[in-house]
């Protein structure tokens, strides 16, 4: 049995590791039963003109076997390396993939399991020497038992030159995991409070972005240990807010605190947290950590409220007046029916609500992080909520007086007082499902307290929101001699109803303009035009019935089928902050830019180049370069090296380079180009631009030449 | 009314009385494990089949002294196999010897030493735990483990753990001034006892007895003549006691 297993994962590894350790850009393989570690470099050789490289640290830590993060938490060693035998090796940055978080025997540790690569960026003493990185590493692995693991890899690239597609695609993986910098994290704000006796942290960040689940992983200085996280977000996620217990206090260690935020295996950042003087309140107070009935009264009365109000929101108000003109259309019931259907209306209110609190209570239950407001990230929810909004909203301009009323209004908005209650029950229950998409503004307070908080705050706080909502009902069901003040049915009703029809229109509009941030523009025209179809297909007077209703449907169908698959693959990521605009690589397109008296910045980058990454980060998409980059009759060119490209490689070999980075500018006064250094500085890239652009970019040098 | 209140007492009785009983049947039908005989040092066994074999990988902790690691009092351990392990303890054949390995830095070292420290209270007199120190990791581990045993010389090595349990070690005088006092010991002894060379001399003599026995890492433990590394679940570590005590494991020694 375990030797069958044995011999799989050596199968296993063998068909991973064989491909790559066939050429030079990963070292032999140090193997022990609890990690496979190698070193792994993008370039398969060094092109002699490049004096920097990207290059990795590949662990692959069998089932079970965890390492750990710079800060490994309460106990656990980070590992570490030596680089001192290298050749030919000036410095090497040591790159830090976001960690995970272990809860394991109620110890709190953060590292890796399964595959990390520790992004290396490599800058060698001479371009053209060959070069060796002698890696002598030390690392704690842990499962039920904790193993030191001590052990050297050795990689000799020589000259030549080629990218290793496997080791670059690792690379940039997990490059991509090393947590972005405040800047590019979107982080606007960030503040730590530590108080006098040393005894919590607490941490307020805000982003740009919205955050889902997000983790936090502050680092106070060597040695000082932070329990679990209470994290609590706020301002529509927008408001990251922590409060973790300091465990160990040492006056001595403290530093700026640094705070590390990741949110899913795609965002993370790091961000250096300024000192805050007073405490930082949290966005909501959350029950579990102080019950305190008075807070809890006061919550449950503000979801009442709530719900109140939302009876007159435009999702909600069209069916409390359908439900009412009903009544006052059929004023002969007789009063007890009245009451009965009434209350029928308001448990149909009440059982959606308890329904939806069993369902986020059972959410939170199997640990998901579940948030109001979250539903609105759903494309299929809210073309659902469209495309009944629309069918409703139709329904009161009269586009279509529903040819078979008696069966669908009546069960959608009950007439009341037949055999049984079913039909206002479901009314209730119909409001109810209406009221969600109006209800994140106004509820997002006592809904957030009881999604963070127990079982029991769920609960209440459903339980008077639904009072709230079906306290029309319940008012007309205590005093059903109300209804005979309502006003008689006549004209007034038509405008009463285009004004309804109005009200659902607009939030339908709301929600097309929800779903284009969230889907996209071809998500938007799909379900505007397949159910703009459907209500033309029941819109159609003549149409027989037995085609009208099956067109409806499938068009209605096809709205929701194609409308959130049509979701653009926009990478949310690259949406945060406007990237700059760069115009795809084209060498023919140098000249005819230049000659027509513009300036072209040429930039040569890769996915996997960590050079590249960095020169984007401190100079590119920062301010000066950034904006001098995106000025008039300046072009900012890109040529993406991530998948090996013919063109780039000759363009490249014209200017007797094999390796990336390459930035070159080109202009009037320098059609040939000026290649810049590996490393750029923003000094740099400003003075080339202007030493290549005319007399019109360059005031300042024109006198001069 | 009397009668609920007798159905009541019934009731408590009832869920009182069943908890030894749970706790027998469980004893009763916990399986052991298969053994393996060890080849090298002869007489003492290990659990089959676990996480690792313990093919005498060589032992090497980081940060240790390579040429240290030569002049382990290997030879004087192998003489006295079973007071290197449990010390001067080991001549009531009834006491069955835990000797106990960790590391500060290693996680699953702590939840060991709470469960022994735990065992060896509710079993009093039955089993006798010696602690011994591996710090495998460096500086702090070395520190840590020299306080661990000073501690252990005022029999307070469980309580110093369990004070250790969320919070890093950091050796400067305040911090042991605190943690002593918290901890109740004397804290000049412990400084004294923290730089004697008795301390230093009984982490060489763990580091040899690790070496003999092949450990490749923390926590590890020896009960009786059984060997184990890695979890075992209290109610195989008590059925181990028994047997060891039944089955002399003094015949090891």
């Amino acid at each position: 049995m375990l030797g069958l297993r044995k011999f799989i994962s050596v199968l296993l590894l063998a068909v991973f590791f064989i491909p790559q350790s066939a050429n030079a850009a990963s070292s032999e393989e140090h193997r022990s039963t609890p990690i496979t570690a190698r070193l792994i470099t993008a370039q398969d050789g060094i092109p002699g003109d490049t004096r920097s490289l990207s290059a990795g640290l590949h662990l692959r830590l069998n089932e079970k076997w965890k390492t750990y993060w710079r800060s490994p938490g309460e106990v656990g060693i980070p590992p570490s390396v030596d680089w001192s035998g290298s050749e030919n090796v000036k410095d090497i940055e040591f790159l830090w993939p976001a960690p995970t978080r272990f809860t394991a025997f109620g110890i709190e540790n953060f590292g890796y399991t399964g595959d990390v690569v520790f992004p290396l960026r490599v800058s060698l003493e001479d371009s053209r020497g060959p070069a060796t990185l002698r890696a002598q590493v030390k690392l704690l692995v842990c499962s039920d038992i904790c193993v030191p693991e001590e052990f050297a890899l050795d990689l000799t690239l020589e000259r030549g030159t080629g990218i290793d597609q496997g080791a670059a695609n690792l690379i940039s993986t997990y490059a991509d995991r090393v947590p972005d910098d405040a800047d590019a994290g979107g982080v606007r704000v960030a503040e730590a409070f530590i108080d006098d006796d040393l005894e919590e942290l607490l941490v307020s960040i805000r982003v740009d972005a919205p955050l889902q689940a997000p983790d936090v992983f502050p680092e106070l200085g060597a040695g000082i240990a932070l329990g679990k996280p209470d994290i609590r977000l706020g301002e529509q996620n927008r408001l990251l807010w922590a409060r973790l217990p300091i465990l160990s206090a040492d006056p001595g260690a403290l530093e700026a605190p640094r705070i590390t935020v990741t949110d899913g295996a795609d965002r993370s950042f790091t961000v250096l947290a300024d000192r805050a003087t007073q405490e930082l309140p949290p966005p909501f107070l959350r029950a579990a950590t102080k019950p305190d009935v008075l807070e809890m009264v006061w919550i449950a009365a503000i979801a009442l409220l709530g719900g109140l109000v939302l009876n007159v929101m435009p999702c909600v108000l069209p069916v409390l007046s359908i439900k009412l003109s009903s009544l006052v259309r059929h004023s002969d019931i007789p009063r007890s029916c009245v009451r009965t259907g009434f209350l029928a209306s308001a448990a149909g209110a009440m059982v959606f609500m308890w329904g939806l609190a069993l369902v986020l209570w059972g959410l939170q239950r199997l640990g998901m992080s579940v948030g109001w407001g979250l539903q609105f990230q759903n494309p299929l929810f809210i073309s659902i909520m469209i495309v009944v909004l629309l069918i409703f909203s139709a329904n009161l301009f009269g586009t279509f007086e529903i040819s078979l009323p008696s069966s669908l209004q009546t069960r959608l908005a009950g007439a009341g007082g037949r055999e049984g209650y079913s039909a206002d029950f479901f009314t209730g229950m119909f409001g109810a499902v209406m009221a969600t998409p109006c209800s994140a503004p106004f509820l997002g307070t006592a809904v957030a307290f009881a999604l963070a908080g127990r079982g029991i705050d769920i609960l209440v706080v459903f339980t008077a929101l639904g009072l709230g909502l079906s306290a029309p009902y319940l008012a007309v069901a205590a005093f059903p001699g109300i209804i005979t003040f309502m006003p008689r049915p006549g004209r007034w009703m038509l405008a009463v109803k285009l004004g309804m029809g109005v009200l659902l229109l607009t939030t339908a509009l709301w929600l097309f303009w929800v779903l284009a941030g969230v889907a996209g523009m071809r998500a938007v025209w799909a379900v505007a035009v397949f159910s703009g179809a459907g209500i033309l297909v029941v819109s159609i007077p003549d149409l027989r019935l037995q085609y009208k209703w099956p067109l409806a449907a499938a068009s209605f169908v096809l709205a929701l089928a194609v409308g959130p698959n049509a979701q653009q693959p926009a990478a949310p990521q690259d949406a945060k902050k406007a990237a700059l605009s760069w115009v795809p690589f084209d060498r023919g397109e140098i000249a005819r830019r230049v000659s027509a008296g513009e300036v072209v910045f040429v930039d040569v980058t890769a996915d996997w180049c960590l050079t590249c990454k960095a020169n984007k980060a401190l100079v590119i998409e920062r301010e000066t370069v950034r904006g001098a980059l995106e000025a008039e009759g300046v072009t900012a060119m890109q040529a993406d090296w991530t998948r090996p490209d013919e063109r780039i490689a000759r363009y490249l070999e014209s200017y007797g380079r094999y390796g990336i980075p390459f930035n070159a500018v080109y202009g009037p006064a320098a059609p040939n180009g000026i290649v810049l250094s590996e490393l750029l500085t923003s000094t740099d890239v400003m003075d080339a631009l202007a030493r290549a652009g005319t007399a019109a970019l360059a005031h300042g040098n024109a006198g001069q030449d | 009314m009397n009668r609920r209140y007798l159905l009541f007492g019934f009731g408590a009785a009832a869920i009182g009385g069943s908890l030894p009983l749970v706790r027998w049947f469980r004893h009763r039908f916990t399986p052991l494990p298969e053994f393996e005989m060890l080849a090298d040092p002869k007489g003492f066994r290990k659990i089959a089949g676990g996480e690792f074999s313990l093919s005498g990988n060589v032992f090497s902790g980081i940060g240790e002294d390579r040429k240290a690691a030569h002049e382990l009092p290997l030879d004087a351990v192998r003489r006295n196999i079973c007071g290197s392990l449990f010390g001067s303890s080991s001549g009531n054949t009834d006491v069955v010897p835990i000797a106990s390995f960790s590391d500060f830095y290693c996680p699953f070292c702590r939840v060991q030493t709470k469960r022994l420290g735990e065992l060896e209270r509710e079993l009093n007199g039955e089993v006798q735990v010696t602690w011994h120190e591996l710090p495998l990791l460096g500086d702090a581990s070395l520190l840590a483990a020299r306080a661990a045993l000073a501690a252990d010389r005022q029999n307070a090595y469980v309580q110093f753990q369990e004070r250790l349990l969320s919070s890093p070690f950091r050796a400067n005088d305040a911090y042991l001034a605190a943690l002593s006092e918290a901890i109740g010991v004397n804290h000049d002894r412990l400084i004294s006892d923290m730089n004697s060379p008795e301390v230093t001399q009984q982490i060489r003599e763990s580091a040899a007895l690790a070496k003999t026995f092949g450990f490749v890492g923390t926590p590890a433990m020896v009960v009786g003549r059984t060997v184990i590394q890695g979890e075992v679940s209290d109610a195989v570590l008590r059925k181990l006691v028994d047997l060891e005590r039944t089955e002399n494991w003094i015949d090891a020694c």
